[in-house]
C-alpha cells in the first residue's frame, strides 16, 4: 500500500497507542502525512517519533477530543503545520471500565464514555468538514462490533459506539454531495486494555479466539491499519456510510 | 388489575400512551411498584428540527444528543428493579434515519440508533431477571414535521410503501407494542423491529 495516501494529511485521535496508534503507523506507511492527537505527550510523541524513524512523516499534538479549543487547535495544527487536511480518523475512547450491568456502571463514566465518543465526533466533524470539503476527504470513526449487536458487559460502550454508526450514516448522506466520505471500523484487535484482561483473565483470550473465525486477535498495525488506509484512499471513492467490521470473522451478522 | 407501563417523552409517546387500552399509564419516571412497560421516546423537539451538523454549536449537540442519550441510559438504570419486579418490558422508539441515515439530522440519528442498541444491551443481561427489551423503528412522520419527513423518506427508500400509508402510531404502533409485553412475545427479546409500512426494507 506504499504510495496509496502519498501528499494526503491524516489526523488520528487517540493514536499514542493500540488501534489508533496502529492506523496511524499504517497510514504514514502507504505515504500520508500524520498528525498524532493524543491526551498525554508521553505517549503521543514517542508514537510520533517511531512514525518519524521510519522515514516517514508525523507530528504530534495535545488533545483531549471532548475540549472544544483543544479540538480546533489540533485541526489547525495539521493545517498550519502540513498545509492541508484530508483524513480524519476518530479512535479515541474513554475507558469502559469494568464489564457490568447498566444499573451497576459509574456515572461518571458514563458521561466520559459519551463525551469521547459523540460529542468527540461531533466536535472533530464541524472543525474538519471545510478541509475535508476542499480535498474530497475522509471522515473515518472507529466503533465496534458491541455497536451493531449490543454488549451485556460493556452496555454503555455498545450504546456511545451505536451513536456513532447513527452519526457516520447521517453525515455520509449530509456530507456526500460535498465529496466527503464518511465510514467507520468496527475492529476487535490488540489493544492494552484487552491486553490487561487477558493478562488478569487467561480464560478471556482463550474464548475471543474461539470465537473468532481466523482464530487469533487482530493487530492494529498490520490487521486492522490497511483497511483504514483502504478506506481513506481512492480505492474507496465510491463507498460512504459504511462499517467494515474488521475482528477475524467474529460477528458475521452484516 | 390494570398493568402499570411508564411512558417517558411526548409527542409519539402521547400517540402511544392513547392507543395503549386497558393501561395504568405513568408519564413520568421516579414511581413506584412493579412496572410491565416502559417505552423510551423521549427525544427532545430541537432534535427533530433540521440542521446541517456544521450550523451545530456543542451546546447544540448536546441538547439534541448527549443529553437524551444520557437520559434513556438513566431511565433504564432507574427502571430495572420496576421491571424485574414486574417481569416487565422496556421498548425504545428509534426514528428510520437511525438505521437509514437522514442529513441534517445527524444528532437525532446518532441518538436513535444509540438507544436501539441499549435496547439490544439490556436484553443481553436483563433476560435473567425475566426482563425483554426491544427496539421499534418508526417512519420519519413519528417524529418530524410532514414536509421534512417526507424529504428523509424520499432520499432513504428505495420504493414507495408497500402498504400505502404511513403506520399510525395510535392504531398501529401502539398494538405492537403492546403485544412485546405480552406472555406470547416473551421468549422474544433483543428485538429490532421495523414498523414503518414496509418504506424501508433492510438487508
Amino acid at each position: 500500500m506504499t504510495g496509496l495516501l502519498d501528499g494526503k494529511v491524516a489526523i488520528v485521535t487517540g493514536a499514542g497507542q493500540g488501534v489508533g496508534e496502529g492506523i496511524a503507523r499504517a497510514l504514514a506507511q502507504a505515504g500520508a502525512t500524520v498528525v498524532i492527537a493524543a491526551r498525554r505527550a508521553e505517549n503521543g510523541e514517542p508514537a510520533a517519533e517511531a512514525i518519524r524513524a521510519r522515514s516517514q512523516k508525523a507530528s504530534f499534538v495535545c488533545c483531549d477530543v471532548t475540549s472544544e479549543s483543544d479540538v480546533a487547535a489540533a485541526i489547525d495544527h495539521a493545517v498550519s503545520q502540513h498545509g492541508r487536511l484530508d483524513i480524519v480518523v476518530h479512535n479515541a475512547v474513554s475507558p469502559p471500565g469494568p464489564p457490568a450491568p447498566i444499573q451497576d456502571v459509574d456515572p461518571a463514566i458514563i458521561e466520559a464514555q459519551i463525551a469521547t465518543s459523540t460529542g468527540a465526533a461531533f466536535l472533530l466533524a464541524r472543525e474538519a468538514y471545510p478541509y475535508l470539503a476542499a480535498n474530497h476527504g475522509s471522515f473515518l470513526l472507529l466503533t465496534s462490533p458491541a455497536g451493531i449487536e449490543g454488549s451485556g458487559n460493556l452496555p454503555v460502550y455498545a450504546t456511545v459506539k451505536a451513536a456513532q454508526r447513527g452519526l457516520l450514516k447521517s453525515l455520509a448522506r449530509e456530507w456526500g454531495p460535498d465529496g466527503i466520505r464518511v465510514n467507520a471500523l468496527a475492529p476487535v484487535a490488540w489493544t492494552p486494555a484487552l491486553l490487561t484482561a487477558t493478562e488478569a483473565n487467561p480464560t478471556l483470550l482463550t474464548r475471543l479466539e474461539a470465537r473468532t473465525s481466523l482464530g487469533h486477535i487482530g493487530d492494529p498495525e498490520t490487521d486492522i491499519g490497511p483497511v483504514a488506509v483502504f478506506l481513506a484512499s481512492d480505492m474507496a471513492r465510491h463507498m460512504t456510510g459504511q462499517t467494515l467490521a474488521v475482528d477475524g470473522g467474529r460477528y458475521l451478522g452484516l | 388489575m390494570a398493568r402499570r407501563a411508564l411512558i417517558v417523552g411526548s409527542g409519539i409517546g402521547d400517540r402511544i400512551a392513547d392507543g395503549l387500552d386497558g393501561w395504568e399509564i405513568e408519564r413520568a419516571p421516579g414511581g413506584s411498584g412493579p412496572l410491565e412497560l416502559v417505552v423510551w421516546a423521549n427525544y427532545p423537539a430541537s432534535s427533530t428540527q433540521p440542521a446541517p451538523l456544521v450550523d451545530l454549536s456543542l451546546e447544540d449537540w448536546r441538547e439534541r444528543c448527549d443529553s437524551p442519550l444520557r437520559d434513556a441510559i438513566d431511565l433504564a438504570r432507574d427502571t430495572h428493579g420496576r421491571l424485574a419486579a414486574g417481569s416487565g418490558t422496556i421498548v425504545f422508539l428509534v426514528p428510520l434515519m437511525a438505521s437509514a441515515g437522514g442529513d441534517h439530522f445527524a444528532a437525532l440519528a446518532a441518538l436513535g440508533e444509540g438507544a436501539r442498541i441499549l435496547a439490544k444491551s439490556l436484553a443481553k443481561t436483563w433476560g435473567g431477571d425475566g426482563i425483554t427489551a426491544h427496539a421499534v423503528t418508526l417512519d420519519p412522520h413519528a417524529f418530524l414535521d410532514p414536509a421534512d419527513a417526507a424529504r428523509i423518506a424520499t432520499a432513504n427508500a428505495l420504493h414507495d410503501a408497500p402498504l400505502g400509508r404511513v403506520p399510525s402510531d395510535t392504531l398501529d404502533v401502539a398494538p405492537i407494542i403492546d403485544w412485546l409485553s405480552t406472555e406470547p412475545a416473551a421468549p422474544w427479546t433483543g428485538g429490532s423491529l421495523i414498523v414503518d409500512g414496509g418504506l424501508w426494507m433492510p438487508g
